[in-house]
């Protein structure tokens, strides 16, 4: 019996490789695959191979170097317009030739969204674009309402994706009119422009690409790509060390040596473009004294946390920005540090009188998390702050009764406006939910740091805002969190520093096999 | 015996209605999805937006008449994270929880019912105080425990089986051996007590004395008449305690069946998903505890006539 | 609904009152691990929430890199394993005890009521029994924690109502039997109410067949709690809880197995000697367990 398993197990293994097809074991699966409406860690592994933008970027490179994708060239032909050239002769999975509608279609599902999801996600990135217009059939523009300092950046969302018009809307209900339906029928059989068909995909489970032979660009390097949920940290790498799976994803590491040890097997790794960090209520009633919410922040050795739990691999920020910001990176601002003997002076000033504080964590949505919040307990406990983990997978962020969790800010894209200043605008998702309060001066300042076509501008309006925050604070960015792959010695792929976090990045130039 | 069918019919229905109701109660008043796997990072608009797009704006007793509605012609609605049809969400996960039902099932009635025999026979012997120990090692053992522990030595430790999913035949054998711990426990006690009995009954010393072989004594005498106790623990127990044990062992294995759905949909509030799911397991465990009484009633007289 | 008889189970046909070694091992487990946990707080080296993230995922006694006084290891935030495990086996039979107190009271209410009440009262305590048993209850239980979120308050209300129907069952069937014997007859007829009967009379004869299903409850609720804990639907971290502990350290099982083995090994060691310890009282009582 025992021989017979082996035996099997064995001769799955060098099968794989030789036919250009690989095995993903991934943490997490979507549960539907639509780039339009998605904004999760989850579905942002999937859609780079499957879809394409107007324009691409490098992703080898850290700073933006603007590369013709969908599009082939470009200009603003005024401030607020820009003119795009589209390429020829490409084809959707389906067989579809992409016209100057399936673009127009594409951008307006977002600029003029109707469908909630859409309008959702579109109100906090794609807010000064109205619409785009077809000029003639491998011309179109895009209109903004105000002078855009970040047009490339925003044209290569991944929100901006291009899908085909007819077979959307062919999905379900009237083939000529995009109903709500239709889009939500798209999002469990997706089709694109990129490298590899989405071949099946069954949501939560598993997905399987397919080289598609009809790409514009070149070549995918891969026959076939499976990727499978393995939500288990555990379970992942012994699917790698069974030979199940190829790759694994989301490894903390704690886990790395287990891999490296392992003559076989290598491990890839980098420190996320994304901060887990601390929010706190500034309107809890017990809260509303910033004294008490500096003191929470600068008791937190977020050094220790790093050196502890991510064995020093990440990277505690001294204020809300990275190195993918390119020229808006500013590590010289200090909004956030670690100064326990101010904090318990703070606290005494305050007049604390040892109220208890919670803090909110889901149980395993962030790696790390639980336990980072457990250690911040000891940590305020050494300033005298008497703080309480709640363990829950309600989102309380919109819960008056608030006073602290921990979240994630993610860069949706490479700018602090694809970062903190999606989720810190004025009127943005943190103050909308209660807990964060803005005024008149400061909403000057981010309109500046927002709008403003000076790069000097934009970043002393954002040096301003960072001073505001470290006046009042409402958040506390703990640190990059070190995510890994581990693979096979045969494979070839790292992250590349050009992406937004997780993307899974199987195009020509990214991965590569090597035969043994 | 018309009127006890009838009874068992009435009675499963009435149960599968109070089941659906309470669980559609339940959800509602627990929160809502928008709180959990929407709400990050929303601003108020937005959430009010998608809450009117889910149609969650309506009273409880307005969703719940929609809902009656739909259920009548067989329309339970769309998950609200993957919007597929949850008839359709549940019935993609509905055969791998079958077969792995199925595998334990099996596999308890072949180790359970030999195990027992044995331990009736020689219950004054080393050989019936090891099937009772195995017994109670079993009921003493949770299968999370069980499961880890294999997990631990036949994946971590010796690399020889798959820890994920049930792509291969390879895949079913810890998860099968998991569930299965509790139920071998429970069969292995009923098949002995139930031999036991029947081994102690006028007709088995009539049989002896008539000098008919042992083995055939036992198996065909002993084993037939114990054989009504036996199937309806099959029945009754094996079905509660598999549809238990399937949420831990398909969460450890990742196992896509149906357990593993209900927790998921529980913690992310997907009503349309709980709520189906839920009534699915209910009717399985119904219609299988009706088959069970009806299938008691025709084999005790006592019952068939009783009721007659 | 059909009524299964629970046939009595024992591990030697030997005379009631012998006790053999199996059992007194298993008697002797019990006590041990019941007395570590009540005086684990008085015993256990470390404060079982105390953190030392210098020294993380350190090994039990005998490996390499074992930290001192860490007898079975650190966890991952550097957490005294042996500490943490001693008071989750606390936390795991407090509930327990509180859960089938619970259960006790209630299903001896109901059983009480019915078996006095005969009529439409009966009937329908008898069919809550029947649906209780029909249910499976672990199901009931995971979904009631994950909609309700999980307090210990909530946890021990789940785990108190996952086996009343046993003793509802118990009592009614013993009432049952009582009732028709000559003295309880004869109390009727002298005039005594329906609680001094019960009291008097009915109580005392219950008090063997109640701690025995008590016993046995008790062993069941310990594994319903830690799977509960184990799926992270019950006792919430920081609390330890042998099953949190089983289920928060899955993370770590290649690197850390002790983080998980142990906990394990006490679930197991408790419910496997109050089983048998069960089975001991039921032999020295000498009742029967009936169903019907």
């Amino acid at each position: 019996m025992f021989r017979l398993m082996l035996a099997t197990a064995l001769a799955a293994l060098p099968l794989a490789a030789s036919a250009q097809e690989i095995t993903v074991g991934a943490a997490n699966m979507a549960a539907y695959l639509d780039p339009g409406r998605d904004h999760s860690n989850v579905g942002s592994q999937f859609y780079y191979n499957s879809f394409d933008t107007l324009i691409d970027r490098d992703h080898t490179k850290l700073a933006p170097e603007w590369e013709p994708a969908l599009a082939t060239s470009w200009e603003l032909i005024e401030p607020t317009i820009m003119e795009l050239k589209l390429r020829e002769n490409v084809k959707f999975h389906n067989g579809d030739a992409m016209t100057a509608d399936d673009v127009i279609f594409s951008l307006n599902r977002m600029m003029q969204a109707t469908f909630p999801p859409y309008v959702v996600r579109a109100k906090d990135r794609l807010a000064n674009f109205p619409m785009a217009e077809k000029v003639d059939e491998h011309t179109i523009r895009i209109r903004a309402n105000r002078e855009e300092p970040l047009w490339e950046t925003l044209i290569s969302l991944q929100q901006v994706m291009i899908i085909p018009e007819a077979y959307t809307k062919a999905l379900t209900g009237d083939p000529l009119v995009a109903e709500d339906s239709d889009f939500e029928a798209f999002a469990l059989a997706p089709v694109g422009t990129g490298p590899y068909r989405i071949e099946t995909f069954q949501p939560g489970e598993s997905l399987v690409w397919e080289r598609f032979d009809n790409f514009w660009g070149d070549k995918a390097p891969l026959e076939r790509v499976n990727v499978v949920q393995i939500s288990e940290t555990a379970s992942r790498l012994t699917a790698l060390k069974t030979g199940e799976a190829d790759i694994i994803t989301n490894i903390a590491p704690d886990q790395l040596s287990l891999i490296d040890k392992d003559k076989n097997l290598k491990t890839a790794g980098s420190a996320t473009a994304l901060f887990h960090v601390m929010i706190m209520n500034q309107n809890h009633p017990k809260l509303e004294d910033p004294r008490i919410r500096q003191a929470m922040s600068l008791a937190i050795d977020r050094d220790a946390l790093n050196e502890a739990l991510w064995l020093g691999k990440g990277v505690v920020p001294s204020t809300h920005t990275m190195a993918e910001m390119g020229a808006l990176h500013q590590p010289d601002l200090v909004t956030f540090e670690y100064d326990p003997e101010r904090a318990k002076a703070l606290l005494k000033e305050a007049g604390y009188d040892g109220f208890e504080i919670t803090f909110d964590t889901a149980p395993s949505y962030y790696t790390n998390g639980l336990l980072a919040a457990q250690a911040i307990m000891e940590m305020w406990a050494a300033v005298g702050l008497n703080g309480k983990v709640v363990v829950g997978d309600k989102w309380t962020g919109n819960s008056p009764d608030l006073m602290a969790r921990n979240w994630s800010n993610p860069m949706y894209f490479a700018d602090p406006f694809g970062s903190f200043g999606v989720m810190w605008a004025p009127d943005g998702p943190s103050q909308s939910e209660g807990r964060f309060n803005t005024d008149a001066d400061y909403a000057q300042k981010w309109e500046r740091f927002r709008y403003s076509t000076d790069l000097e501008e934009r970043k002393v309006a954002y040096a301003e805002l960072m001073e505001r925050v470290k006046e009042n604070p409402a958040v506390l960015p703990l640190y990059r969190p070190f995510e890994s792959w581990g693979m096979k010695n045969a494979i070839n792929w790292a992250p590349m520093p050009g992406h937004i976090p997780y993307v899974l990045d199987f195009r020509a130039g990214s991965i590569t096999l090597t035969d043994s | 015996m018309i009127p006890y069918l009838a009874r068992v019919v009435v009675k499963s229905v009435v149960t599968l209605f109070a089941i659906f109701t309470v669980t559609f109660i339940a959800t509602r008043l627990s929160g809502n999805p928008i709180d959990t796997f929407l709400g990050e990072g929303l601003t108020t608009e937005g959430r009010e937006e998608l809450i009117r797009y889910f149609q969650l704006d309506a009273s409880l007793w307005q969703q719940y008449l929609a809902f009656l509605r739909g259920a009548m012609s067989g329309e339970f609605g769309l998950s609200f994270i993957d919007r597929r049809p949850v008839t359709q969400v549940v019935g993609d996960r509905l055969w791998a929880s079958g077969q792995l039902l199925l595998a334990s099932v099996g596999l308890t009635v072949l180790v359970a019912i030999p195990l027992g025999v044995l331990g009736a026979i020689y219950r004054k012997s080393w050989v019936g105080s090891a099937v009772m120990m195995i017994a109670f090692a079993g009921y003493a053992m949770p299968s999370f425990i069980l499961s880890i522990l294999m997990v631990l030595t036949f994946s971590y430790w010796l690399n020889w089986l798959p820890v994920v999913g049930n792509s291969t035949l390879l895949h079913f054998i810890m998860p099968t051996i998991a569930m299965s711990g509790v139920l071998v426990a429970a069969l292995t006690r009923f098949t002995r007590n139930a031999m036991l009995d029947a081994l102690g009954q006028d007709f088995i010393r009539t049989a002896r004395a008539k000098g008919l072989r042992e083995s055939r004594v036992v198996l065909r005498h002993g084993l037939g008449n114990a054989g009504v106790t036996v199937i309806s623990v099959i029945g009754l127990q094996v079905a509660g305690l598999a549809a238990a044990g399937s949420v831990v062992v398909e969460n450890i294995f990742s196992w896509p069946g149906i357990g593993q759905l209900l927790v998921n949909s529980a913690l992310e509030r997907d009503y349309p998903v709980l709520q189906f799911g839920v009534i699915t397991v209910a009717i399985a465990v119904v219609v299988i505890n009706a088959i069970t009484d009806i299938a008691y009633a025709f084999a005790d007289p006592r019952i068939r006539l009783a009721h007659s | 609904m059909v009524q299964l008889a629970d046939p009595i189970m024992r591990l030697s046909k030997r005379k009631a009152n012998q006790t053999n070694f199996i059992q007194k091992t298993a008697i002797a487990i019990a006590i041990l691990l019941f007395a570590s946990a009540f005086f684990a707080p008085l015993i256990v080296p470390f404060d079982p929430l105390d953190q030392s993230l210098l020294s993380r995922l350190r090994p039990p006694l005998g490996f390499e890199r074992f930290a001192v006084g860490h007898w079975a290891g650190t966890d991952e935030l550097g957490r005294d394993v042996l500490s943490r495990a001693l008071h989750g086996m606390r936390l795991t039979l407090s509930l327990a005890f509180a859960g089938a107190v619970i259960g006790l009271l209630i299903g001896g209410t109901l059983g009480l009521i019915a078996g006095l009440r005969q009529g439409w009262a009966e009937d329908a305590i008898m069919s809550l029994v029947d649906m209780q048993i029909a249910i499976p209850f672990t199901l009931v239980a995971l979904l009631i924690l994950s909609l309700m979120g999980s307090s210990l308050t909530v946890l021990v209300m789940v785990l108190g109502i996952a086996g009343w129907e046993q003793y509802a069952r118990i009592v009614r069937a013993e009432v049952r039997r009582l009732s028709a014997l000559p003295f309880i007859e004869a109390a009727w007829t002298a005039g005594a109410g329906p609680i001094y009967i019960a009291w008097r009379h009915v109580l005392p004869n219950l008090i063997s067949p109640l701690v025995v299903q008590f016993t046995l409850a008790l062993s069941n609720i310990v594994i319903l709690e830690s799977t509960l804990s184990f799926l992270g639907l019950g006792v919430q971290p920081p609390q330890p809880s042998l099953g949190s502990m089983v289920g928060l350290g899955r993370d770590y099982m290649p690197t850390a197995p002790w983080i998980v083995l142990v906990p394990a090994a006490l679930i197991m060691a408790l419910t496997f000697s109050v089983q048998i310890l069960g089975d001991w009282l039921r032999d020295r009582a000498d009742v029967r367990l009936r169903d019907r």
